[in-house]
């Protein structure tokens, strides 16, 4: 069985944008419906597609099945504020929602909030996928990000915690109203414990979605560095129970022909045999396979080679968690 | 029996036990001041202090950013102002200066 969501990582400008692209595509061509996520502030799918997406699903037109969108964290950031804001206004004196808004503004200022924005929207397009086959989701540059994705159980289990202590308060002032005294709190209908409740069960869903039904694809580039950061990320995102499916290897040199000689044929030929050295290196070392070779272009992955590189992906393999060697078989270069 | 019940239970013996003897009389109304003073309106208050104790507990759990310490869900938990405006506000002033002399008085006095 096929997971529905694709998760694609990696350092930024390792071309995450265009296989995560390509591979939506990919799907899309195969007939399946699929909704491709970006969190690129830079908004590139838009500029890849010659298109402009916001935060809904939006078809992107020539491709038929396709639609994309665009998440705005910052703007989403900015949205959760006012909401709170207007909340806080609804009830209270002036005076007192002075002192509850340095909180919230400062809540809405630390640099946790940021990912707690993108990973809401994260969730809500995961809950609502239900008209997608597979759900592609082009992941920020951001380190936060991945990490992030492994947090709904630590989230879950503080949110517990909370709503554990508010319990325990609640219970100790209903024993305290035992002398024919209203309670100052009460369980029932305790507005603070119903919106805890909302958000352990959307970690839950979460921290359940991406485990059973979410894979991640890394994308790295043929030297040194890539490869040492990618084998972390496979580590870590192992480590925290997530499904690491592949590594697709972007932006490999074109070896010249062999008849040519001079300055720029060595070079090149220097430069793609260390690369092909890193290439095996991936395959020995990382416990995963390398799915998918792509060769650098010259131009802009764009309409026809957009098409050409999503042809070099396969769909399946990265549902063949960690098992399939063989498929580093699929290289551009064999 | 959950603790509540037991109490209400006993409570309600002592009462039918007053009612029975003293029922109506000045006895019965001296006796119920007496142990109201004494002994229940002491036991409830230390129980409500244990639970102000408890809320104080949950309000630095859930933001603990408001004293320097970072925390991850305080986007999330900045949800719950609406709803705990008064308690946080008086929380926050609280902690920031516990051994106020206003603090202490207002233990001493303490009541609903």
């Amino acid at each position: 069985m096929a997971r529905k969501f694709v998760f694609f990582g990696g350092k930024g400008g390792v071309g995450k944008t265009t296989v995560s692209s390509a591979f939506g595509l990919r799907c899309a061509l195969d007939g399946d419906r699929t909704l491709l996520v970006s969190t690129d502030p830079a908004h590139s799918t838009g500029d890849l597609f010659d298109q402009e997406f916001d935060d809904t699903p939006r078809a992107v037109e020539g491709y038929d099945r396709l639609d994309a969108l665009e998440l705005d964290p910052e703007a989403e950031v900015e949205r959760h504020r006012l909401q709170l804001k207007r909340e806080l206004g609804a009830q209270l004196s002036a005076t007192m929602v002075n002192e509850v808004d340095i909180q919230l503004e400062m809540a809405h200022r630390t640099p946790g909030a940021y990912e707690a924005a993108l990973f809401d929207r994260f969730i809500d397009v995961m809950g609502d996928a239900d008209e997608y086959d597979r759900v592609v989701f082009d992941t920020s540059p951001t380190g936060g990000t991945l990490r992030l994705l492994a947090l709904p159980e630590l989230l879950e289990g503080w949110i517990e915690r909370l709503i554990a202590k508010r319990e325990q308060s609640i219970d100790l002032y209903e024993k305290a109203a035992i002398g024919r005294q209203t309670p100052r709190r009460v369980r029932e209908g305790d507005p603070i414990l119903a919106r805890l409740e909302d958000r352990r069960e959307k970690f839950s869903f979460a921290g359940e979605t991406l485990r059973n039904d979410a894979v991640f694809t890394l994308v790295m580039n043929p030297d040194t560095l890539s490869l040492r950061e990618t084998e972390r990320a496979v580590g870590s995102l192992e480590e925290y129970g997530l499904t690491v499916g592949g590594v697709v290897v972007n932006k490999v040199t074109p070896a010249p022909e062999p008849h040519e000689e001079g300055r720029g044929a060595r070079y090149l030929r220097d430069r793609c045999e260390s690369e092909r050295e890193r290439i095996r290196e991936a395959n020995d070392t990382l416990e995963v396979p390398v799915i998918a070779e792509i060769e650098s272009r010259v131009r802009d992955v764009k309409g026809e080679l957009l098409r050409d590189v999503a042809g070099k992906l396969r769909t399946d393999v990265v549902d063949d968690t960690g098992t399939g060697r063989s498929a580093t078989g699929d290289s551009d270069q064999s | 029996m959950t603790v509540a019940e037991r109490i209400a239970a006993y409570l309600d013996a002592i009462e039918r036990w007053f009612g029975e003897r003293f029922g109506g009389t000045w006895v019965d109304e001296w006796a119920r001041g007496l142990y109201h003073g004494m002994i229940s309106h002491p036991a409830y208050e230390k129980i409500e202090i244990e639970a102000e104790d408890t809320e104080d507990a949950f309000l630095i759990a859930c933001f603990p950013d408001a004293f320097g310490v970072p925390s991850p869900v305080s986007y999330y938990t900045a949800e719950l102002l609406p709803y705990l405006q008064q308690e946080f506000a008086a929380w926050e002033r609280r902690m920031w200066d516990r051994q106020s002399v206003f603090e202490a008085k207002g233990r001493m006095h303490h009541h609903i």
